[in-house]
């Protein structure tokens, strides 16, 4: 008869047993309070679509300005006076996130891409060490759930 | 002893026969190993994932490095061939799954339900006495006789509850969700049919275009899927529903295979309705008429394709009485022939079983139809 260390003896079987179901029902339940649902088996949950536009948020000579970002990419200078290219599409891969000025589908719903791309903006504007201009990064998100506008969100990530 | 300590020592006690659960470990183990191979090629095209962006669910210091990565993409890998080829399988089952749920901790926007579930069923089938058959490696002597065979499975009631868990989940999300019960979500994606078709050179005719782009269709689909789902869910832990439920399962995830990119998720799904299959084998018959071509042909149809051995063969004089060239006697002991024989034959051979319903009701109705004309004798 084949041996193996994870047949269990007949003591262990039902702590397996239990704290597995209990694990997996808590995670279900947490799910339902998650953004993105993760951990939740809620497959084909939406046709919802979202349109990122960034923006850079500069400040010069006192004032603060908010240019758009084109194509996702911009040139800004270091402290030395050096131009470097910092694009959105080099550090950010995620294909829901990736695709700037035009409506993509919002997999798993809007919650969860919008609870990702502050996750994103936040990342972004941690590596920007070669840009001494830019403040802050602002997403503006054009959204719709299901066929439907859903509204206009606004998320900003400042430097750290 | 009470009653309830005598049903919990005879649950955590329960063994039967194991022979399809190694059956169930070459698919999950195959599924496992294309898993990994898609992250090895996400890591050829887009380099390591911690190099950009990345939300991990556990704390980044537990990331691997680079090459720790690599090599644990390597091990993974090799586990999941380990597991099918029958080395160490259980614990090579166990190490690729283990190994692949720490993959999708390491970076959340990894996480698809599909990885997830195929990642938990592969380990919890693990646990179960799936070393016993289809040992690739030891050729002809990959399954062992019957007496190794009979061996604990409570393992595979956690497998057949987690089966139910993500079709709960996924029926319990589209339920609370008002837009999926009004048909809302699945209008807009049946909207996108048409574009999608015809880009890739296939224009749908004007009545399924119609059919396609109006909300009726949509709200009614949207109730027979949530239906379906609930059905599966529930139906498959029940006899006299069980096979309705599994033949309703397999015809929705190949609907869902055509009709959406959901990764591995319906070979998952099909590859786990093995778990309820009635564990004994060999409690049923198939007699053929020898001598008759079609007769031999079919039979080695069904010796090819009973992965689940769920036949005993047997051959019988075609000079003898028997009025027919073929013979299956189902496990309750039900002999036929025709329409309703091949009907019995599908409904135990895993790559027939799509046609067990239509076989079986046609045999309903030329039976009934047969009925009604009266006997010219």
């Amino acid at each position: 008869m084949p041996r193996s260390l994870l047949n269990l003896s007949p003591r262990l079987r039902p702590l397996l047993f239990c704290a597995y179901l209990a694990t997996q029902l808590g995670l279900l339940v947490r799910a339902q309070s998650s953004p993105d649902l993760v951990f939740g088996f809620q497959m084909f949950n939406a046709s919802s679509q979202l349109k990122i536009s960034l923006f850079r948020k500069l400040r010069r000579r006192g004032k603060v300005r908010v240019v758009p970002v084109h194509d996702g990419a911009w040139q800004a200078k270091d402290r030395a006076g050096a131009f470097h290219t910092h694009r959105w599409q080099d550090r950010v891969r995620y294909r829901n996130l990736a695709t700037l000025e035009q409506f993509v589908h919002a997999a798993y719903g809007l919650d969860a891409q919008l609870f990702r791309l502050q996750f994103a903006l936040n990342d972004f504007v941690s590596h920007l060490a070669n840009d001494q201009e830019t403040e802050a990064l602002i997403a503006e998100v054009d959204t719709l759930k299901n066929g439907r506008e859903a509204g206009h969100v606004r998320l900003e990530a400042a430097r750290p | 002893m009470s009653a309830f300590g005598a049903a919990w020592r005879r649950f955590f006690g329960e063994e039967r026969d194991a022979l399809v659960l190694g059956l169930l470990r070459l698919a999950l183990s195959a599924l496992l190993f294309f898993n990994g191979l898609r992250l090895v090629l996400e890591l050829m095209r887009d380099g390591y994932f911690a190099d950009y962006f990345h939300v991990p669910l556990i704390p980044e210091q537990w990331l691997p490095d680079r090459s720790g990565y690599q090599l644990l993409l390597f091990v993974q890998a090799l586990a999941a061939l380990l597991a099918f080829v029958g080395i160490w399988p259980r614990e090579s089952l166990l190490a690729a799954s283990g190994l692949g749920l720490y993959f999708l901790l390491c970076d959340r926007l990894q996480y698809h339900n599909n990885r997830y579930a195929l990642l938990l069923l592969g380990s919890l089938l693990a646990f179960t006495p799936c070393d016993r058959s289809f040992l690739l490696a030891y050729g002809r002597g990959h399954t062992l006789p019957l007496e190794q065979r009979i061996a604990p499975t409570y393992a595979r009631r956690l497998f057949q509850i987690q089966v139910t868990l993500v079709y709960l989940g996924s029926t319990g999300g589209k339920l609370l969700d008002a837009d999926w019960r009004s048909g809302q979500v699945l209008f807009h994606r049946f909207a996108e049919a048409p574009g999608i078709a015809a880009s890739h050179g296939f224009p749908l005719p004007a009545w399924v275009l119609v059919i396609l782009t109006s909300t009726w269709f949509a709200s009614l689909a949207a109730k027979a899927a949530i239906a379906s789902e609930l059905f599966i869910a529930l139906g498959i832990w029940f006899s006299r529903t069980r096979r309705l439920a599994l033949w309703l399962g397999v015809i929705f995830h190949v609907s869902i295979e055509l009709g959406a990119n959901v990764e591995l998720f319906s070979w998952l799904m099909v590859a786990s309705y093995l778990a309820f299959v009635v564990p004994e084998v060999r409690e049923r018959r198939f007699e053929f008429a020898s001598g008759n071509p079609r007769a031999q042909g079919l039979a080695r149809a069904v010796a090819l394709l009973d992965w689940c051995a769920r036949f005993e063969r047997s051959s019988f004089s075609a000079t003898g009485n028997e009025r027919s060239w073929f013979y299956v006697t189902n496990r309750a002991g039900r002999r036929a022939s025709g329409a309703l024989g091949l009907a019995q034959l599908a409904e135990a051979i895993p790559l027939l079983f799509p046609l067990w319903l239509p076989l079986a009701l046609y045999a309903q109705l030329t039976r009934e139809r047969r009925a009604r004309v009266p006997s010219s004798a």
